[in-house]
């Protein structure tokens, strides 16, 4: 009898806690990789502002969860209203299934709402477009910016200061090993981590060269390409990168021994700033980022400079054609990159707005406030770090990891590059 | 005889009972009916769907076009194709055989020389097995790393640093995969051989040991003979596992560095899901599911399993 009571309890229980939707309630369906709790508090503040309006959110892993399952439903013509995108190839590939936004947009906005996104935004939804389609399918919903984050409070403790040169950097890197430290954190079996430190190497040596390459229009084998794929070797060889780097993620291992103060830099993004918003318990220097402030790569050899801030899309969302048949879905998209749905995400500081005029509100400490603004001030100047064509990006992975292993020569790794995008750009 | 042949027992004739016959066979189809139905939606549509990509090529406009065998022909002049090919022959090589012998070897011991533990030793060699690969990838991964991973530590004691990580370094990262693979599905080899062994005849060893076999002589000419459909049923289950292998190298090394590590279902992924190539993946999916069907026909034919029960019963 007690067992059925139990029973019983947890179904009602169960039944009251799913709220169906009420008679003049509208539904829009979400699918994403997004933090699922940053997406509850979009959601929840949405659905304050238009309580007609009911979302649905299914959180994916991004791989392969989330691209089989888009797979999957595209093929069966059953994808939901809102899709979680990146610019480039994952919006390419969804482009016949996705609503241009440009009529939308500009109704809601203004005729001159691009104006009000960052250029590299404004650059990146339109990769991989074919020529004359000049049609939106992806808006942006948050920026970054890639950058060296480093412990301050090990720096203090070591004496180390920010490096200003490549031999500083060198320098900083066997004190912190001497302490006991891993120098910098590289997680190299991740791809998109190597794709990121080499894009900050080659646009320090040429801004912009890279975007050139893989549109076709400077060869990969260019002299400043060719020394940044000398420059990331020397990371290795150099001991800037901790060893066995290769078969290191940066994703969970890299991040969690690096909030955890036990290892002294890591190439990431802006987007690192949440982990102050996590839920406890958090460590001394993940507590309002007490313990972490951010460098960009400093100048190399023969170089005079520092490298320029790169980045640009983080997340974007799509409007499907089954959401273009269900006017609520709009309502929620525009919310969730240009209205409340994007103040909940940026009062998590889950990263840059795609949009000027946003800032985080609420419960951010000035440290966090000021490295926020420069974020701000630095982001209309990056430079793109997507690629439009993946067997591009893939090409240069595989590159990548076989430079870093000393398995192939860097000339000949840029030519199996190069190879790879003379092929994709002519099929 | 021929009455009872031609007339029912009720005294009707064949032809009146053929008929209700018919209609009773038709009930029997019927019968089948879902079994059929699911088996053409699920397994033979998609098979005949994936083969169909594979003859297709998507232009940039999005339209397919029919291009014969010029994906098979493609995949086959990749190089990434017959490093695959390497690693899969690797994995099946070393996997298999290595499985197979430390699973049988613990089974012995456990059914052999424990008693009381015997529960305890099982579930323990067995645990692996019904671990999430997530859990062991992560578990793994912490143990190759050098610097600051856990083999480290231990050997921190002995003066011994290691400079490189097995999965990082071309070289090797398919053999240190193979390790976690074979550490992992050990259990399961040997959960089969403890089932094999428990139904040995005992009847059998003990003749054998009167007649002085004893040691390696009794393992060697009676028990592992004995034991020989259990080591076919783990060569035919090894063999389809190797070829269906990813999760562990997807989630460990994502195929790489440069793609040494590379396996078929990691492949098939990047080509479909990562790049894109839906009829690049396909082309692979479709050599899969050749290979796969080459390798157990010729283990039907060469090591003599049955092929059905007409045959058996002659």
């Amino acid at each position: 009898m007690k067992r059925t009571i139990a029973l019983a309890t947890i179904l009602l229980t169960s039944v009251a806690g799913f709220a169906p939707l009420k008679a003049d309630q509208k539904e829009v369906t979400v699918w994403s990789w997004f933090v699922q709790s940053t997406m509850q508090n979009s959601i929840k503040a949405f659905e304050k502002a238009h309580p007609d309006i009911k979302v649905k959110y299914t959180y994916y892993n991004y791989s392969p969860e989330y691209i089989t399952a888009l797979k999957a439903a595209s093929a069966s013509d059953s994808l939901p209203d809102v899709i979680g995108l990146q610019p480039g190839s994952l919006t390419q590939q969804y482009r016949p299934q996705l609503e241009a936004l440009n009529g939308p947009a500009a109704k809601d906005w203004g005729d001159g709402w691009q104006d009000k996104m960052f250029p590299v935004n404004r650059k990146q939804i339109l990769m991989g477009n074919p020529p004359g389609d000049q049609n939106i399918y992806i808006l942006p919903q948050e920026s970054q910016d890639l950058v060296i984050w480093y412990n301050t409070k090990i720096f203090e403790k070591l004496g180390i200061t920010v490096p200003k040169t490549y031999g500083d950097l060198v320098a900083a890197a066997k004190t912190l090993t001497k302490g006991g430290i891993i120098p910098m954190f590289q997680g190299a079996a991740d791809g998109w981590q190597n794709e990121n430190v080499y894009l900050m190497l080659a646009n320090q040596r040429a801004a912009g060269l890279v975007d050139k390459a893989q549109k076709g229009e400077a060869p990969w084998s260019s002299p400043e390409l060719l020394q940044a794929m000398k420059d990331w070797r020397a990371l290795f060889t150099d001991g800037v990168f901790q060893q066995g780097a290769l078969g290191a993620h940066a994703y969970p291992t890299g991040a969690q021994l690096f909030s955890q103060g036990r290892v002294g830099m890591m190439a990431l993004g802006s987007w690192w700033m949440q982990e102050s918003k996590f839920p406890p318990p958090r460590s001394q220097y993940v507590q309002n980022m007490d313990g972490f402030d951010f460098f960009y790569m400093p100048a190399l050899n023969g170089s005079d400079h520092a490298s320029p801030p790169v980045g640009g899309v983080d997340i974007g969302y799509g409007l499907t054609k089954n959401g273009g048949r269900n006017p609520s879905a709009w309502t929620f998209l525009a919310s969730l990159t240009n209205g409340e749905g994007l103040q909940e995400a940026l009062n998590d500081l889950n990263d840059l707005p795609a949009f000027v005029g946003h800032e985080p509100k609420g419960d951010v400490s000035p440290h966090v406030k000021a490295m926020y603004d420069r974020f701000m001030a630095d982001l209309p100047k990056a430079e793109n770090q997507r690629f439009a064509i993946p067997a591009i990006a893939d090409a240069l992975d595989s590159a990548l990891a076989a430079v870093a292993s000393g398995s192939q020569q860097p000339e000949d790794a840029l030519k199996a590059v190069q190879d790879a995008t003379d092929k994709a750009l002519k099929s | 005889m021929s009455q009872t042949l031609t007339a029912s027992p009720a005294g009707r004739t064949l032809a009146e009972i053929r008929p209700h016959r018919g209609r009773r066979q038709g009930t029997v189809y019927l019968f089948l009916l879902p079994a059929t139905a699911f088996f053409i939606g699920f397994v033979a549509y998609p098979i005949l769907w994936v083969f169909d990509e594979s003859l297709m090529r998507a232009g940039s406009d999005g339209v397919r076009h029919f291009v014969g065998l010029g994906n098979y022909l493609a995949t086959l002049q990749d190089p990434i194709f017959w490093l695959v090919l390497r690693n899969m022959a690797l994995w099946g090589l070393i996997t298999i055989p290595v499985q197979m012998l430390i699973g049988g070897l613990i089974a012995w011991f456990i059914e052999r020389h424990t008693q009381q533990w015997r529960g305890f030793f099982r579930t323990m060699f067995f645990l692996p097995v019904v671990t999430s690969v997530s859990v062991v990838s992560l578990v793994w991964a912490q143990i190759y790393a050098p610097y600051y991973g856990i083999a480290q530590n231990y050997l921190q004691v002995l003066g011994i640093t290691m400079t490189d990580s097995a999965l990082g370094n071309p070289a090797t990262s398919i053999y240190a995969l193979i390790v976690v693979n074979i550490w992992q599905w050990t259990g399961f080899s040997m959960l089969m051989y403890v089932a094999g062994i428990a139904n040995l005849p005992s009847e059998v060893l003990d003749a054998a040991r009167i007649d002085g076999a004893r040691g390696m002589r009794l393992a060697g000419s009676v028990v592992v003979p004995m034991l020989a459909p259990v080591t076919k049923s783990l060569l035919l289950l090894g063999i389809i596992g190797t070829l269906q292998t990813f999760p562990i190298v997807q989630l460990m090394t994502g195929g790489g560095p440069s793609h040494s590590s590379e396996v078929f279902g990691t492949d098939i992924f990047r080509q479909s899901f990562v790049l894109g190539d839906t009829n690049t993946g396909a082309t692979l999916s479709v050599i899969v599911l050749a290979l796969a069907f080459g390798l157990t026909l010729a283990q039907i034919v060469f090591l003599g399993a049955r092929l059905g029960g007409r045959r058996a019963a002659r």
